[in-house]
């Protein structure tokens, strides 16, 4: 796809169903946002209870902003910037999270890959673990991005694998397999949103914009892979292990009724950084990089190991490849 | 005006170039000396542990890592090998969110390191028949299936040292030269990024585990271990992934 010339908006808005220009739609969002901002602070001024504390206050005026914000891929910089800085305030005064917030942008010349080896797999599940103190994911519900499941050899169908085993691993007789999002090239899952809450990076990412998604979960109906995740309630995460390195597109708190999932750990790997779950594997299952690059070691695991790909001839072309010893 | 600016950058390239070359050549030299720096890395290792504490979140650990010879990584690029220092004997450790836990299998590898702690001098006299009395923790699994000794492996005349079959020495850090002499295709997968593991970033310098930080040399095949807490799994089995 060539970029539009005239279009104005920021240069990694990504692919997929991007929902209308709409400057002037925006402009007046704005000038009906500043005029609520106003009169609601003037309200909160007037207001004679004494139980409104400037906090409240607040936090009412911030939440109004936060609801009457765009969908991420029409902001410019600015308004990013800006409901970052509200999003990490509202943090801060509602959850007493000191957080950092990032928008950063796909670095050019990057396409992410992953390759998971079954060799070398013994279903530790270290990077399960990892992956639900990075990226904050709900523990009540105990979500998880990651399955690992386990297989008796000479079977490939994931139905017959049990991904609830408590034994000693590594079984005898047993392979070990792991899924998340695999990051389609072509995502049955962008295709199906209906507001465009979701789309594909130029660095291959899925993302999902929380405070726009509607939580219809066609997504989740779409997903051949079982990767995304529905939260029923609102996540619940103890102050204390809270991952203050967030990013918007990522790891930040999420609320009830948005669906979330795996995004390579955005936050870490546009900073250069290792997915948590790569980083927490103690058998060095896991491969990840850039894909453009043709020295990367994503690359030669592609072109000198033996490798398939979950479910291909759905055409999905996941950026997540499977590879033996 | 640019041209000049232009040649100038490139007499320095071509300088910078020729010195890398340079050092490239001697490092097969210096090599044996760096067992001195292996041990005596305690004090830039604590400087290591400092910096890395006063990382932002989202900055890239700083490991301590000793180029590879002989060995390249994909596309013929240079890359590198953990070094073992006191805190990384720990296992890599590596926070995720709030928790730090440590990443290589065998999170106290050689705890008996340095050698040179109990043996002062450094050689030793090693017979093929037992392990000696402090090294009753060593089980011989590996030597016992391939029918090596100590001396197979281990320099007698420097104990930190390990002692290739081509008459040369390596230091523990270089323990893949060791490796590579049976497991030339493990070793070449390792080089090329299929085996073993990477730390820290995707980006930037190569830094891989050596063979040493997962497998145990006496016992190499990955061990049992129970398995972090299952998911809690609304699915019936048997209902797609």
């Amino acid at each position: 796809m060539n970029p539009d010339p005239n279009d104005a908006r920021p240069r990694d808005a990504g692919e997929g169903s991007v929902p209308p220009k709409g400057v002037d739609r925006r402009r007046a969002l704005g000038i009906i946002a500043g005029g609520v901002t106003a009169g609601v602070q003037a309200l909160g001024a007037c207001t004679p209870l004494s139980t409104a504390t400037e906090e409240d206050r607040e936090v009412k005026v911030l939440a109004w902003q936060e609801y009457i914000k765009g969908n991420y891929r029409t902001m410019t910089e600015e308004e990013r910037a800006a409901t970052i800085a509200r999003l990490e305030r509202l943090a801060k005064v509602k959850r007493g999270e000191k957080v950092t917030m990032r928008s950063t942008g796909a670095q050019p010349g990057v396409v992410f890959g992953y390759a998971f080896n079954i060799s070398k797999c013994k279903g530790f599940r270290n990077c399960i673990h990892a992956c639900i103190n990075e990226n904050n994911l709900d523990r009540k519900a105990a979500t998880q991005y990651i399955r690992i499941f386990e297989m008796e050899d000479g079977v490939i169908d994931l139905g017959d694998g049990d991904a609830t085993y408590e034994h000693e691993v590594p079984a005898e007789g047993h392979f070990y397999m792991g899924t998340q999002c695999f990051q389609c090239a072509d995502p049955p899952c962008v295709k199906v949103c209906p507001v465009g809450a979701t789309w594909q990076e130029p660095d291959g990412i899925t993302v999902i914009d929380y405070d726009w998604c509607i939580g219809c979960r066609y997504c989740m109906a779409a997903c051949p892979y079982w990767a995304r995740r529905f939260n029923w309630s609102a996540p619940e995460v103890p102050a204390a292990e809270v991952n203050p390195n967030q990013h918007y597109l990522s790891n930040r708190a999420r609320k009830k009724g948005v669906v979330e999932k795996c995004t390579f750990c955005l936050h870490r790997s546009r900073q250069g950084r290792l997915p948590a779950c790569v980083e927490a594997c103690p058998t060095g299952a896991r491969v990840f990089g850039n894909l453009l690059d043709p020295d990367s070691e994503i690359r030669w695991v592609l072109e000198n190991k033996r490798i398939f790909r979950l479910k291909e001839d759905l055409n999905t072309e996941p950026r997540f490849w499977y590879f033996t010893d | 005006m640019i041209r000049a600016r232009l040649g100038t950058a490139a007499v320095c390239l071509a300088v910078a170039w020729l010195a890398a070359a340079c050092v490239e050549r001697e490092r097969p030299e210096s090599n044996l000396l760096s067992v001195v720096g292996d041990t005596v890395l305690s004090d830039s290792a604590l400087a290591l542990a400092a910096l890395n504490a006063q990382l932002e979140p989202g900055e890239l650990n700083v490991v301590q890592g000793a180029t590879v010879d002989r060995w390249t990584g994909p596309g013929g690029r240079p890359f590198e090998v953990a070094v073992r220092t006191e805190e990384q004997e720990a296992g890599h450790p590596r926070r995720f969110g709030s928790v730090t836990y440590p990443t290589a299998l065998r999170a106290r590898s050689v705890s008996q390191y340095p050698c040179t702690s109990c043996h002062f001098g450094r050689t030793v006299v090693m017979t093929d028949q037992r392990i000696g009395d402090a090294h009753q923790n060593i089980q011989p699994v590996h030597p016992e299936q391939t029918g090596a000794v100590c001396s197979t492996c281990h320099s007698e005349e420097n104990v930190e040292l390990l002692a290739l079959k081509r008459g040369e020495q390596a230091t523990l850090t270089q323990s893949y030269r060791l490796c590579a002499q049976c497991h030339f295709q493990q070793v070449g997968t390792w080089a090329g990024g299929g085996h073993g593991k990477r730390l820290d970033g995707w980006q930037g310098r190569r830094v891989l585990m050596g063979c040493g930080d997962c497998h145990d040399p006496h016992k190499p095949a990955i061990e049992l271990r129970i398995p972090f807490p299952a998911p809690r799994l609304e699915r019936p089995k048997g209902d797609g992934p």
